[in-house]
Order: C-alpha cells, then sequence, then structure tokens
C-alpha cells in the first residue's frame, strides 16, 4: 500500500516536472550553468551566476536569438566537488531542453562532470578551469573560455622580453606544482627564443616556501646579470624576494606570476620596494577595454552594486554568449551541430573578455594575459 | 671573494638570531633538563608584541621618540612582557610537572607551545603581518661589491652585545657561579646554599626576554612575521644548542653563529635547496662523534 502511495506521488511530480519543462521549451532555449553555488568557492558560483543572469539579460533585451526565443538560464549546484559535479552533470544531461552546459569552476570538478557531458553528447564550456590535461582528451563536446596554465608561461615569452628590451633572464619558482609547472612552461615557451638566441637564461632556481632568508639564492642571480626576473611563486616570499633583492644591490625589474603580488605583497615590502614591479595577470574585470565589457559591467553594477572582484565569473558570461552565439548562427540547437559550429566558424566574435575563438581541442584561441604594476601610491594598475 | 664576505655576513646575522634563541633553550635545559619547546613562541610573541607597539604606537613614536627611541621603547616593551610570560608559563605549565619526571615535563612544554601559538593566531590572525618600514631603519651600505644593510651591523653589534653581557653574568659573577653550579648537579647545589628558585625565576625571565629582542630583530629584518614563524626557528636554535653542547652557555652562541654561516655558506656554494640536509647532516656528524656538542664536558656518569 504505502509502496503504491510512493510510486502516485513520485509520478505526479515527475509529470509536473516534464508539462513545466516542455511548456518553458517552447519560446525559450535553456542554457545550463553547473557552479559551485555552495561550499568553499560559493562566492565564484555565485558571481558566475550572477554573471550568467546578466548576460542572458542583455540577450533578451536585444531580442533574443533564433528570431525571438528568449535565453533562459538554468543554475545547479556543484558545491565545487568532483562527486557532486558528476551528480550535477547528470542532472543537466537528464533534462532534455537543457541545449548546452557552461561548467564549470575548477579543474577537478570539471574532469569527471565533463566525462558526463561528452558521454551524453552536451556541449559544455568551463570557465575557471585552467589545467592542460583538460584538453588534452580528444574531447569532442568540451570547450573552455578560460586560458590553460601554460597561457600565462607564453604569455611572459611573447610580451615580457619584448617590453625591457631583456636578453637575459632568470627564472624563479617555489617547488609548488604551480610554480614550477608555470616556470616550466615559461621555459617551454622561451625555447625558441632561446634557440634562436635572441634570449638567455641565466638563471632557473627553485626557493623553498616558507623560507624568511633568500639571500643565497638572491646573490647568485645577482652574480648572473639578468636584465629581468620572474618569479612564479606566492606573495609572501615575492614580499622576501623583492625586498632582499634590492638591498643586495639587484636592481633588474622584477615580473611575479599572478599569484606574487597583490596587496598584501605591496603591504609586505613597502610601498618603496613594492612600486615598479610587475606581475603577469589575467585581466581583471575593471581593466577590459572592449565595449561589449563596459556594457556587461555597467549592466551588472546597476543590478548588484558592484563589479565581480574575481576574473573568473566573466568567462562564465562570455560562455553563455558564444553558446547563444552559436545556436543563432548555426540555427540549431543540436550539441553535435553546435561543438562543430564552435569548433569551425567561431573566429575572432567579439565578447567581453575580448575576441572568442576555439582550437581543434576546445581551447580558448588567443587567451587575454596583462602585464600589471604597481604604482606610485601603492595600486596595482595595467602597465602601459 | 666579495659574494664569499656577503654570504658570511648573511649567515653571522642569521647565526646571531639563532644563538639568541638557542641560548633560551640551553639556559633551560641546563639547569631543569627540559627542552622548553615553548621557547620559539615566546621569541614569535615578542615579535608580535613589537610589532604592535611599532604599529599602534607610530603616531606618538614618530613625534616623541624618534626611530630609535620607538625601537628601543618597542624592545622593552616586548622583554617586559616576555619574562613575565615566561615566569606565567614555568609557574602553570612546567612547576606542576617537575616532580613527575623528564618525559612529562615536556610534554607539557608542547602543550604549552601550541596553546601560545593559537593564541597568537586568534589575537591578531593567521596572515602575515608586516612590519612597518618607516620605522625601521632602511641604509644600503656598499662597500665595493660588498652590499651590506646598516641594519645587519646593527643586529650583529646588538647581538653580540647581548651575548657579551650574559657570557659576563654566567662566568664572571658569583650569581652566574650559582647557574652553573645548579646546572652541574641541582641537589648539591641546593645543598651549598644556592638558591635554585632564583635561578629559576632568573632563566625564565631572562631567555624569554632574549628571545622577544630576537623576535622584533628578525621582524625588523625581513619585515614579515607569521604566528608559525617560532617552530622553524626553535628548531634551528634548538639544533644551535645541541651543537655547541647543550646546557653550555658560550656553547649555545657558537652553535648559533656556526649553523648560520653552514647554512648560508652551504647554500651559496653546494645547493640553495639542499642547504638544511646540510645544516642537519653536519649536525649528525657532530653528533656522532662528539655526542656532548663542541663544547659539551664530558659529562661522569651518575653512580
Amino acid at each position: 500500500m504505502k509502496s503504491i502511495r510512493l510510486v502516485m506521488i513520485l509520478g505526479v511530480f515527475l509529470s509536473v516536472f516534464l508539462i513545466s519543462t516542455s511548456l518553458c521549451a517552447a519560446d525559450t532555449v535553456v542554457i545550463g550553468l553547473q557552479g559551485p553555488i555552495t561550499g568553499p568557492w560559493a562566492y565564484e558560483g555565485q558571481m558566475a551566476k550572477q554573471s550568467c543572469e546578466i548576460a542572458a539579460e542583455l540577450i533578451n533585451s536585444k531580442g533574443g536569438i533564433l528570431g525571438g526565443k528568449m535565453v533562459e538560464l538554468r543554475v545547479v549546484d556543484d558545491a565545487g566537488e568532483p562527486k557532486t559535479g558528476a551528480l550535477a552533470a547528470q542532472k543537466l544531461v537528464g533534462q532534455k531542453d537543457v541545449v548546452a552546459s557552461i561548467s564549470t569552476y575548477g579543474s577537478s570538478v570539471c574532469e569527471p562532470a565533463s566525462n558526463i557531458y561528452e558521454k551524453f553528447k552536451k556541449v559544455n564550456i568551463g570557465y575557471g578551469v585552467t589545467a592542460v590535461r583538460l584538453t588534452q582528451r580528444d574531447f569532442n563536446y568540451f570547450f573552455r573560455t578560460c586560458g590553460r596554465d601554460d597561457s600565462q608561461g607564453r604569455f611572459f615569452a611573447e610580451a615580457v622580453p619584448k617590453k625591457f628590451g631583456a636578453k637575459r633572464i632568470a627564472i624563479m619558482h617555489d617547488n609548488t606544482a604551480f610554480g614550477k609547472g608555470l616556470a616550466e612552461d615559461t621555459k617551454r615557451a622561451l625555447q625558441p627564443m632561446i634557440d634562436a638566441g635572441s634570449v638567455e637564461i641565466v638563471d632557473y632556481v627553485a626557493i623553498t616556501p616558507g623560507e624568511k632568508d633568500f639571500r643565497v639564492v638572491l646573490t647568485n642571480l645577482r652574480e648572473a646579470k639578468p636584465d629581468v626576473w620572474y618569479f612564479t611563486g606566492y606573495y609572501a616570499e615575492a614580499a622576501l624576494l623583492v625586498t632582499q633583492a634590492r638591498e643586495i644591490g639587484i636592481t633588474c625589474p622584477f615580473v611575479g606570476g599572478n599569484a606574487a603580488i597583490n596587496d598584501e605583497f605591496v603591504k609586505i615590502a613597502g610601498i618603496e620596494v613594492a612600486k615598479n614591479c610587475y606581475m603577469t595577470n589575467e585581466p581583471l574585470p575593471a581593466d577590459l577595454p572592449y565595449p561589449e565589457a563596459k556594457e556587461f559591467l555597467d549592466a551588472y553594477k546597476a543590478k548588484f552594486g558592484d563589479i565581480p572582484s574575481s576574473p573568473w565569473p566573466i568567462y562564465a558570461a562570455d560562455a553563455l554568449n558564444i553558446i547563444a552565439y552559436a545556436i543563432d548562427k548555426s540555427g540549431s540547437t543540436d550539441s553535435s551541430e553546435l561543438a562543430e559550429f564552435l569548433r569551425s566558424q567561431v573566429d575572432g566574435v567579439p565578447g567581453i573578455t575580448g575576441p572568442i575563438g576555439f582550437t581543434e581541442q576546445g581551447d580558448r584561441e588567443g587567451v587575454p594575459f596583462y602585464l600589471y604594476v604597481v604604482d606610485e601610491s601603492g595600486k596595482i594598475v595595467v602597465s602601459k | 671573494m666579495h659574494v664569499f664576505l656577503e654570504q658570511l655576513i648573511n649567515g653571522l646575522t642569521i647565526g646571531s638570531f639563532y644563538a639568541l634563541i638557542a641560548l633560551g633553550y640551553s639556559m633551560v635545559y641546563g639547569v631543569l633538563k627540559l627542552i622548553n619547546f615553548a621557547h620559539g613562541d615566546f621569541f614569535t610573541l615578542g615579535s608580535y608584541l613589537g610589532y604592535t607597539v611599532l604599529v599602534f604606537g607610530s603616531a606618538v613614536i614618530t613625534t616623541h621618540f624618534g626611530l630609535w627611541g620607538g625601537l628601543i621603547l618597542a624592545m622593552t616593551v616586548a622583554a617586559v612582557s616576555l619574562a613575565l610570560v615566561g615566569l606565567i608559563v614555568e609557574r602553570l605549565a612546567y612547576r606542576p610537572v617537575y616532580a613527575a619526571g623528564r618525559l612529562p615535563a615536556v610534554v607539557s612544554a608542547l602543550g604549552a607551545s601550541i596553546v601560545l601559538q593559537n593564541a597568537i593566531m586568534v589575537i591578531w590572525g593567521p596572515r602575515f603581518q608586516a612590519y612597518p618600514s618607516k620605522l625601521i631603519p632602511n641604509v644600503h651600505l656598499q662597500f665595493g661589491d660588498i652590499h651590506i644593510t646598516l641594519l645587519q651591523i646593527i643586529i650583529l653589534v646588538m647581538s653580540f652585545i647581548l651575548m657579551g653581557i650574559l657570557y659576563f653574568i654566567v662566568q664572571k659573577t658569583t650569581f652566574g657561579a650559582a647557574i652553573r653550579a645548579t646546572a652541574l648537579d641541582r641537589e648539591t647545589a641546593s645543598l651549598m646554599g644556592i638558591n635554585i628558585n632564583k635561578v629559576i625565576f632568573f632563566i625564565f625571565t631572562l631567555g624569554p626576554a632574549l628571545g622577544a629582542i630576537t623576535g622584533i630583530m628578525v621582524g625588523m629584518y625581513y619585515r614579515q612575521i607569521s604566528f608559525t614563524m617560532g617552530w622553524n626557528y626553535g628548531l634551528k636554535a634548538f639544533t644551535a644548542s645541541v651543537l655547541g653542547g647543550i646546557g653550555n652557555i658560550p656553547g649555545a652562541m657558537l652553535g648559533g653563529l656556526i649553523l648560520g654561516v653552514l647554512e648560508m655558506l652551504g647554500g651559496a656554494y653546494i645547493s640553495a635547496a639542499w642547504k638544511d640536509v646540510f645544516v642537519f647532516l653536519i649536525l649528525i656528524l657532530v653528533l656522532i662523534f662528539r655526542p656532548t656538542g663542541i663544547l659539551g664536558e664530558k659529562l661522569a656518569e651518575k653512580v
């Protein structure tokens, strides 16, 4: 008796659910967002949700896509956990009206989720997932609007030697997975220039994080006479390194990776030492020069009071934009056709974070990175 | 050559930090045969108190005392406070367990260390704190190719003065003789009319006070302090006191300086990543071939 009642209740729920979703399907296009709405990265997930809402509103206010259909966002929480991430992906692929999914923040969460999207042939675009391996699995339906861990190294190789007219480069890392990875990527990116003889790595060295005295390593660095010095670790060591380096007479420009310079760095090193220290970083939302960015940030600010404080949510907004663009231009909501379209037809489409295009593997082409500098007042601004 | 001299000065600077902290370990060990694990945290606490005086008193200091006055004020406040903290810890954590033997005392010391470290974290927060750069002398000196800072010279001079004073007290005064006698044999010393409690009072005020002053010097030197730094310095200083001969005051000084110089030169000429390995290897070798440390006297077996 009891079990029959349970089945009936479930049946009612299911039919209500199916009716409601099928009713919506008539005049809207549903795009899923899987993100850490709760859990340790909840603020990232919340901002991504808000960013996608704004992006959808902007599209809808301009008449929607496919000749008047509205974009609808459906949010599923993955709590920033790999296991929940897989469940969240299951939930989204189970809903037939979800055309494509924006998924997610955190490489370890994205990995199992994207397996499921791949299996069920659903386009999924990561927005805060930078692990290189994600796009080396020959997946057909996985894309990302953010860069990879090695894009930063490539940016360094392209921009920094040119900016400082530097021939002699010193690279220092902190033996962490992130720091060492970035240092190695940078070295790899510099390799063609080294082979051509235009630059030279004069010192490549590791420090121990948590230490306070780096004078030994720095003295060797000074004797190597670099023109520019790249440190790929974190701010606590970066502040000590620069302070001690200036004390022992290293005057060459300091460039930090995207974890090396922040307000704490300026506080510990003091403005005298911190000013004119550079760093390679993803552009912060406020520094994006594109008209799309201005429109988006104005709308975001009007609704939520302030612009997103982290670089990642706007990549989620751009994921929504590019999905909407692909649906509109290809005239299809079939994931296989969309994946094909994203791969071959999308090239230099203007987005909030700059022109969007994808490689064969689904990586973003031409990921934006900027060189930032600490100015006279201790603020971190884009280097001109 | 200039690199060698620079590294030597750098090594002596951090060596004098180790030496000053090692003195605290060594004095307590000498008298009580107790490894005072909380000593590293006395050092951290002193550093934070000095930081607080400098940051919150910065307006008063700059108008009334000037740069040097401010530093002396910070050191005095930190040293006096830490002398008090040292006494309190001795009374609460060590005295009740003396009678129970050495192992409970060591566990109690570890407990005191955890309590102090967490108290510092709760009061000042888990993030790094930065010594204000304006309240610290910041002059770079260059002799030929040798770069050193005025601060390094100040630290070296101050450390040697402090060590000199302590050496004088322990080796040349009557009270020092009482301390050494207590270190040799507590029971006999008390039978000879030495007030053991007075000796314990002395080592538990002076040791933490020295640690506090060292904490401020480390804060000035690196400008960055964190609530966990006591552990690392404590470990190195403990190593230094074992290297020099634990319980032996000049040994602690010598051990600290040797450790600092070895660390810097090993880092410079062998490998920076391996410098700690190198340091502890030397320690192991010394312990194998001279178990009592460099200046440690051979102890007669008690029968």
